[in-house]
């Protein structure tokens, strides 16, 4: 693995600047996008990722519904300009399958399926950018289009990306470090600091798997902080948008005002 | 004792002759009329009138008149749909029940055993299960199994368990108090005060089967020493 | 009939019962796998692995092609899995099932992306001719955790398998057959064997590892772990399912660090005694 970059420069500074825990820029963004029951955008750094969530609705194949929960039905859609090299990977790809089938299991604990019984579920991930964390952006954007979607869940599902450079830990890796170094891929339930989904695909020691596994867990909690600070806001505007009770959206924006100021303490 | 394979002529005559599994009435053949269409031992009555052939199969095919065990799948209209392991569901009629009624008809789940009765068993229908004696309408014994555990052998085993002068039951019932329902199709139902002799039962059951391990009773002596029961 | 029943209700409830009291059906314990039966065929790198009533059967060939303009100095690997109905009837014929996806990725980044073989090694004139390996993977049985079964049946597999030994003169190869000239083994950087650990819905019961299919069907999630004897994870592989605290991650991880150094030693002592029974004529 001889790399012509450095991933770790001697000042602590990765090849794009950052410091090793420090993660790329995040935008959210909630705002519906066509007959989608809920969407989001997500970008981290140059990944984006947007997902429509469509449902519970009545299943396109009766044969697939469950007698006693909703189906929830991932499908994975990347697009042909999303990397430097142009490529058109069709849908029976391994990869995207994979992908998907990740999605799906990890919320399927975390959606209340059982309250929707013989429905199913969409969730239409499509990648418009990628430049590393692929599943991690893909499932936060998920998560927060399950939320604009008002489909009741357990918790939010945060996931972030880490690795490990010899024996520096760092998160939330590029595309050019993801190639380079082990990584792995860690979802979190923020309330309990459960972790719902664990990935890792490159040898790397026991030891200093359990420092870097730790570090995304707590990551996850900052990207915590982001989504609930993006899904208020975007309920905020629409509750001005509603225009009604001024009381409410005073209470709401004291709440909102308090959030956010005491997560910039933490 | 003889074994035959598929396609031997078997030396079966009497004047009411009857034939039973695995054997099949050819006329185009010189001497002889009968031949074999399964691998196995072949048996008949003291005095010659039935014949059939003793083998062993994993796939359960419905006969009249079998007690089998069965997982309901799904409600259908007043009824039923149950898996009973043979190549199509069976149904089960919401009233083939003791005391049923149209207003009261027993609460099944889906995903309920039962131990039911072959009513109806014909190559172009679907099978049909009864879960009370359509005489005396009493139940016998038929009707849900609550609790316990589902044990799968093959289907000489369970035949081999229905024989009252088979070893194995008796010697785990020597050990243990234990509750069985042993279903034709390759299912016995188990129920036990602990789980330790459930799964005592069931490992058993797995040793002694002659599709698994095939322990005589001896064996199975020494095997039931080594379980810590 | 859409799916293949689910286990019914008074099998789901006792096996919940007794995995809570520390008991399988099968009488091992909740960490305890089901000792692998490897077979060696008469061909090198022919290998039937069985646990229990799974079985898998792998085999490795190798000729000789053209690299890749990419990569001029690598061999190539490829790796051939296929789930057919004949494993379970769970199974369908054509449609990639969910278990097949998962099964493929996983082999691929258990035995390839990990580096197993050394690639270069397998080049054998830079630009002009490398070695392709060829694994393939047959599922004969599913019984329950067909991916331990497959990746072990995998590795041993490329363990057991010698290429012929081949010789460069200027722009001549030649390929020894393996009666002129012993074969020899493929250089591995390491052995990764894959772990998989049941979880139930109700977390106060324990994990259980080498799960079979009926644990595996009422099972709320699985953890796989492939991990070498020298503690170098290779994959960590938790798919969704329920949520569990960091602690116990690390701990099935340490608990999958003394299971690979037993199954190392087995698999060692297999092979050992297998070649041991092999002649090797050399004229």
């Amino acid at each position: 693995m001889g790399s012509r970059v450095e991933i770790l420069n001697d000042d602590g500074y990765r090849s794009d600047g950052r410091r090793q825990f420090e993660l790329r820029d995040i935008t959210m963004d909630l705002s519906p996008r066509g007959t989608a029951d809920g969407s989001a955008m997500i970008t981290h750094g140059l990944t984006q990722v947007m997902v429509s969530v469509f449902g519970p609705r009545e299943a396109k194949m009766r044969a697939q519904t469950l007698h006693d929960r909703a189906v929830l039905n991932v499908e994975v859609n990347i697009a042909p300009f999303s990397t430097g090299e142009r490529r058109k990977r069709n849908r029976g790809d391994k990869r995207i399958l994979e992908l998907a089938a990740s999605i799906k299991s990890t919320f399927e604990p975390v959606v209340q399926t059982a309250l929707y019984p013989r429905s199913q579920i969409d969730i239409y991930v499509h990648v418009l950018q990628q430049d590393g964390g692929l599943l991690q952006a893909s499932i936060n954007a998920a998560t927060l289009a399950l939320v604009g979607a008002g489909i009741p869940l357990l918790d939010l599902v945060c996931a972030v990306t880490g690795g490990v450079h010899s024996t520096s830990p760092m998160l939330d890796l590029t595309t050019l470090e993801e190639n380079d170094i082990p990584h792995l891929t860690v979802a979190v339930m923020p309330k309990t600091g459960n972790v719902t989904l664990v990935t890792m695909e490159t040898r790397l020691h026991v030891d200093r798997f359990g420092d870097i596994f730790k570090l995304t867990c707590d990551a996850a909690q900052v990207i915590h902080q982001e989504m609930k600070r993006a899904a208020y806001a975007r309920t905020r505007r629409l509750v001005d948008a509603m225009d009604v009770d001024s009381k409410s959206i005073l209470l709401t924006g004291d709440n909102v005002d308090k959030d956010t100021a005491m997560n910039e303490l933490e | 004792m003889s074994f035959v394979l598929p396609g031997e002529l078997v030396p079966a005559q009497h004047v009411n002759l009857k034939l039973g599994p695995g054997l099949l009435q050819v006329s185009d053949v010189k001497n002889g009329s009968v031949m074999s269409t399964r691998a196995g031992e072949l048996k008949h009555t003291a005095n010659n009138r039935e014949w059939w052939i003793e083998g062993n199969s994993r796939r359960y095919v419905p006969a009249p008149q079998e007690s089998v065990i069965g997982v309901v799948i799904a409600r259908s209209g007043e009824g039923w749909r149950v898996d009973i392991g043979s190549a199509h569901f069976a149904s089960l009629d919401g009233l083939a029940f003791e005391g049923a009624t149209k207003r009261s008809r027993p609460n099944l789940k889906v995903g309920s055993v039962l131990y039911a009765r072959v009513s109806l068993a014909h190559k172009d229908m679907e099978p049909e299960l009864e879960c009370f004696d359509a005489q005396t309408r009493k139940a016998e014994g038929f009707g849900e199994l609550k609790g316990g555990f589902l044990v799968r052998c093959s289907l000489q085993m369970s035949r081999m368990l229905l024989d009252q002068s088979h070893f194995l039951l008796p010697l785990l019932g020597a050990r243990f108090p234990l509750e069985v329902a042993i279903g034709l199709n390759g299912r016995v139902w188990v129920s036990t005060k602990e789980p330790k002799y459930t799964i005592a039962v069931s490992r058993c059951i797995e040793a002694v089967d002659p599709d698994g391990g095939g322990m005589d009773e001896r064996a199975a002596k020494k095997f039931l020493a080594t379980l810590d029961i | 009939m859409p799916r293949p029943p689910s286990p019914s209700i008074p099998e789901r409830e006792f096996l919940y019962a007794s995995l809570k009291q520390s008991l399988r059906l099968d009488g091992r314990l909740p960490l305890e796998m089901r000792e692998p039966t490897l077979t060696f065929g008469p061909d090198l790198g022919w290998v039937d692995c069985a646990m229990g009533r799974t079985r898998v059967l792998a085999s490795v060939d190798g000729k000789m092609v053209k690299p890749t303009p990419e990569r001029p100095l690598e061999g190539v690997i490829t790796i051939h899995s296929e789930i057919s109905p004949m494993a379970s009837s769970d199974y369908e014929t054509g449609r990639a099932s969910d278990e097949e996806v998962v099964l493929t990725r996983m082999l691929d980044k258990v035995l390839r992306r990990s580096d197993t073989v050394d690639k270069e090694s397998l080049c054998v004139q830079a630009g002009q001719r490398v070695w392709h390996l060829r694994l393939t993977i047959h599922c004969l049985a599913d019984a329950g955790n067909l991916l331990d079964c497959a990746c072990l049946a995998g590795i041993v597999a490329l363990k057991h398998y010698r290429r012929p030994e081949v010789e460069v003169e200027g722009e001549d190869v030649t390929i020894h057959h393996p009666s002129e000239r012993a074969p020899i083994p493929l250089a591995m950087h390491h052995t990764p064997y894959c772990f998989t650990f049941a979880y139930f819905p109700d977390t106060t019961t324990q994990a259980v590892l080498d799960p079979t299919s009926l644990e595996q069907r009422l099972s709320a999630g699985l953890l796989s772990i492939a991990l070498n004897a020298q503690r170098e994870l290779c994959v960590v592989q938790k798919a969704g399912g329920v949520p569990l605290a960091p602690d116990e991650v690390m701990r099935i991880i340490n608990v999958a660090v003394g299971k690979a150094k037993e199954l190392d030693r087995i698999v060692e002592k297999r092979l050992q005694e297998d070649w041991s029974t092999r002649n090797v004529e050399v004229r």
